[in-house]
């Protein structure tokens, strides 16, 4: 990558200079925590999976290969070790078929005043798939498009666009009435 | 619903603030994950630690980190190896044909598990701390730091006395001179080490018995690469002591070794830079009310003692802008010693005539600038300097490593409210733009220069020197080339466990300028506001003093502090090299400890066979009264062609009892005490910290800002701190 404003700070850390390293957990931090808060939005399991992330990254910092750019395959790790996270603490699947009978709004229900709250609708993507929350979390919550997207979660463009697909399937399963009322 | 709304609902998600105790937990277990990495690769592929220095160092951006390249050319560098060790009988030789006094198989035990695997680290540092007599290095160990830039530990000479370990770091040298045909000789470089006693070498040529002590002969590379691993492993334990849980010793500074004592007859002359920084006294004192000793490479003694201010007669007018006064009492730790005062005071000043300053403040706003002791308190200390500029003064500032830019444009004083409000702006985080930090803020102070006025930039960090150059060497030689066009350089330190403090020291000497530390709101008053003159306006640059003592009278001597400033003889006179300034109101202060002729302290005995000086013509008159020649050279700001100032030091500049030198001279002795304690150096013999006190208190007239009696209480700190075990 031609372009990859980290990049002097990484060859510098590659080639072992700490304080470069550091720099580069510095200039990255609030990002990643930004990222695994809205992932589990509990401050100290975002802590954790941030820190975790850049232990790994203390690790792997060596094997990376440049092929996409340095904040991309820091997400991707971000993504990996979140993931990771969720599987540890996993709500079974019964749990996620209550959640949507519990969630689902009847077409009555919906009025101005009573629109779907920011914090539903993370618990209701929690639900998804970890392939499909990982996309709409980057692409809704993060603002990148399906090809940023794509390079972070290593798979091509349409894929991220059919999970993204997939994934508004489901919400609008959970938040029926909501998302046919054309808002 | 579409995706923007959609986001924009996902975005309403308030995200707390991440914890700094979790983010610093971060950062310390990422560090200690990327060192053992480093760790790793070193020992897993000596074979390709030629590779790592050439794809590291030489290609930013270019070839790198292609594994089937480095894997091929490896290769071929591993039959090399084999081939040269194989062919070398010298290394065989010397691997198997020693032999070691007992005293040291204990230490044998550990050393064998080097290279340790990363786990075993604790035995390898183990070993580096049970190496506690001070090992002697001969003079051909050379200080400062080695090719790479990193601080080379100069106490740090723990041989490798192993089989394996001399074949390994053996190999290590081969490959750097990658890759010969044939084994080239090896340098030889000594080493004497207290304990160990060898009594047999093997395939010597000449048959010499070896001087007992000589342990063995490694080659520069070698010692490089040893220093550095072990440097590396220091670190690993978190750069230097781990007094309490909590700090982590990030901080940097350059390793010194305390002055030893010099002969009069074998080396009469002097020579050092002066130096007015003070940023090791307010480090000292910030370690010491947080409940720990400093490091002990954090004790810079002169700084310490250059901290106050002191009551020397002032000169008349810039035209010999200092005047030096000296003084000669008994030694308050050593009866048979005399301490040599001497004292310097610059030209202050007068506001009405203060040139105009035009400054501009480079700041550091990287995330780790966000608390309390940093940015906030910078922020403060610039709103108070603000208030003390004179309407035609300018000020402008830049950011880096956070935000990057301009954020005020050069504006008069008299728009205060204009800075204040971009002062307010100032905050840490934010994604970085790569900094053109140092280059901008100079182009902003380049464009409004004024040679009539004083143009400087005042850098302020916690450590990240992430300004856009980020070579040392090269951001080094920037600085001095702008001073060179008469933009100057301060650097401000903030903060405590990413304090870069030897770089911030060689920067601000090239920079013409002086470097400070500021712990809290009185140090940023007493750097930018009271002394800020000081800070400010250079009276008198590439100061040198130089003293020749006399033999008739002084058979030893030792400078205490100082040792980063050391200057050569010849230096004394060379305009090209560049000493320390002196600001408008700075005084300079430097002790010596003299033996008096025929004392019955003197430490180093006399030649047996060595010419006697004192049978030969002296050339100065009456040289049984002086004790020594003191010369100062300096350069009015302008000029670049230096000056001299000397003065004769004899008895009429002595006091024969402590209580009747001046106050002065009694409390900086007490503050060299103090100095010395926090080092351990062994001169100090049984003086004890409450002997500082009774010293200090007892000189204690004027105090107006208090800074004398908070000594004493870093004093009584410090006595606490160690009574406590920390040392």
């Amino acid at each position: 990558m031609t372009n990859d404003p980290d990049m002097e700070l990484v060859d510098l850390a590659i080639g072992g200079d700490e304080r470069s390293f550091e720099s580069l957990i510095e200039r990255h931090y609030m990002s990643i925590y930004q990222l695994s808060f809205r992932w589990c939005r509990v401050k100290e399991d975002a802590e954790e999976i941030t820190q975790e992330v850049f232990i790994k990254l203390g690790r792997k910092l060596n094997t990376f290969n440049r092929r996409s750019s340095f904040k991309t395959w820091l997400y991707r790790i971000t993504i990996n070790t979140a993931k990771d996270y969720s599987r540890k603490n996993a709500t079974s699947r019964f749990y996620e078929a209550a959640f949507a009978e519990e969630h689902s709004r009847e077409k009555s229900d919906l009025t101005a005043s009573n629109p779907i709250g920011v914090k539903e609708l993370y618990e209701a993507i929690d639900t998804l798939p970890a392939r499909q929350k990982a996309a709409l979390m980057l692409v809704a919550a993060e603002g990148m498009n399906h090809k940023e997207a794509a390079a972070v979660l290593k798979c091509s463009e349409t894929t991220v666009s059919w999970r993204i697909h997939q994934a508004r399937k489901t919400l609008k399963k959970i938040f029926s009435g909501w998302f046919e009322n054309g808002k | 619903m579409e995706n923007e709304e959609l986001r924009r609902i996902l975005d309403r998600l308030p995200v707390p603030e991440p914890g700094k105790d979790a983010k610093d937990k971060a950062i310390q277990a990422a560090m200690a994950e990327f060192r053992l990495q480093a760790q790793k690769e070193k020992e897993q592929s000596k074979g390709f630690a030629w590779l790592d220095r050439l794809i590291s160092k030489k290609t930013i951006g270019g070839f790198f980190m292609n594994r089937t390249i480095a894997i091929s050319t490896a290769t071929i560098a591993v039959a090399v190896i084999a081939f040269a060790v194989i062919f070398s009988p010298t290394i065989i030789s010397r691997i198997t044909g020693y032999k070691y006094a007992s005293v040291r198989k204990e230490e044998m035990k550990s050393v064998n598990t080097y290279p340790a695997k990363p786990s075993e680290e604790t035995s390898v540092t183990q070993m580096e701390q049970e190496k506690v007599q001070p090992v002697q290095v001969t003079k051909k160990e050379a200080s400062g730091t080695d090719a790479s830039g990193t601080p080379k530990a100069a106490q740090i000479t723990t041989p490798i006395v192993t089989a394996e370990g001399i074949a390994e770091t053996q190999k290590i040298e081969r490959i750097e001179i990658a890759p010969p045909a044939e084994p080239t000789p090896i340098e030889k470089k000594e080493f004497i080490l207290d304990e160990i006693a060898v009594t047999k070498l093997k395939g010597e040529e000449n048959n010499q018995k070896l001087p007992l002590r000589k342990a063995y002969e490694m080659a520069p590379a070698q010692v490089a690469a040893v220093d550095n691993l072990l440097v590396s492993l220091k670190r690993h334990e978190g750069g230097g002591p781990m007094i309490s849980p909590e700090y982590v010793g990030r901080d940097r500074f350059e390793d010194i070794k305390p002055n030893t004592v010099k002969l009069v007859s074998e080396e009469p002359v002097s020579t050092f830079s002066i130096d007015v920084d003070t940023a090791s006294y307010a480090f000292v004192r910030r370690a010491l009310n947080s409940g720990n000793l400093p490091q002990k490479d954090a004790v810079r003694i002169e700084e310490m003692v250059n901290y106050f201010d002191y009551d020397y007669p002032l000169p008349k007018d810039r035209s010999e802008p200092f005047k030096p006064t000296v003084a000669v009492f008994p030694t308050p730790w050593n009866t048979g010693t005399k301490l040599l005062h001497i004292g310097i005071k610059g030209y202050d000043i007068v506001p009405e005539k203060k040139p105009k300053a035009n400054l501009t403040f480079l700041i550091d706003v990287s995330g780790s600038m966000a608390s309390q002791d940093k940015l906030p308190l910078l922020k403060n200390s610039i709103r108070m300097l603000v208030e003390t500029l004179n309407p035609d003064d300018t000020v402008a500032i830049a950011v880096y490593a956070g935000a990057a830019g301009t954020v005020l444009e050069r504006t008069k004083a008299s728009e205060k409210s204009k800075i204040l409000a971009a002062i307010d702006q100032l905050h840490a985080g934010g994604s970085t733009a790569g900094g053109e930090g140092i280059r901008l803020a100079y182009s902003l102070a380049e464009a409004d220069m004024d040679t009539q006025g004083v143009n400087r930039v005042i850098l302020a960090t916690d450590g990240d020197f992430n300004v856009g150059i980020t070579n040392p060497d090269v951001l080094q030689d920037f600085i001095e080339r702008k001073r060179k066009s008469g933009i100057y350089l301060s650097v401000l330190g903030f903060g405590q466990g990413n304090y870069n403090d030897a770089l911030m020291q060689k920067l601000a000497q090239n920079g013409n300028g002086n470097a400070a530390y500021i712990d809290n709101l009185n140090e940023a008053r007493k750097v930018l506001v009271d002394e800020a003159y000081g800070t400010l306006f250079t009276i008198a640059k590439d100061v040198k003093i130089q003293i020749e003592f006399n033999p008739a009278m002084i058979s030893e001597y030792r400078l205490i502090g100082y040792e980063t400033r050391l200057l050569n003889r010849e230096d004394f006179k060379n305009d090209m090299v560049d000493a320390g300034d002196i600001g408008s109101g700075h005084s300079v202060t430097a002790i010596y400890e003299i033996t008096p002729k025929g004392s019955d302290a003197q430490l180093i005995d006399d030649l047996r066979y060595g010419i006697n000086k004192d049978s030969g013509s002296v050339k100065t008159a009456g040289d049984r009264s002086e004790y020594a020649f003191l010369k100062i050279r300096y350069k009015l700001p302008e000029e670049s062609t230096s000056r001299e100032i000397s003065k004769a030091i004899d008895k009429g500049n002595e006091y024969k009892k402590i209580s009747d030198a001046p106050a002065d001279s009694r409390f900086a002795a007490a503050v060299v005490a103090f100095g010395q304690l926090l080092r351990g150096d062994s001169f100090i013999n049984q003086f004890t910290y409450d002997d500082v006190i009774n010293l200090a208190r007892g000189s204690i007239k004027d105090d107006p800002f208090g800074y004398r009696t908070e000594f004493l209480n870093l004093v009584r700190l410090a006595k606490t701190a160690s009574a406590m075990g920390d040392r």
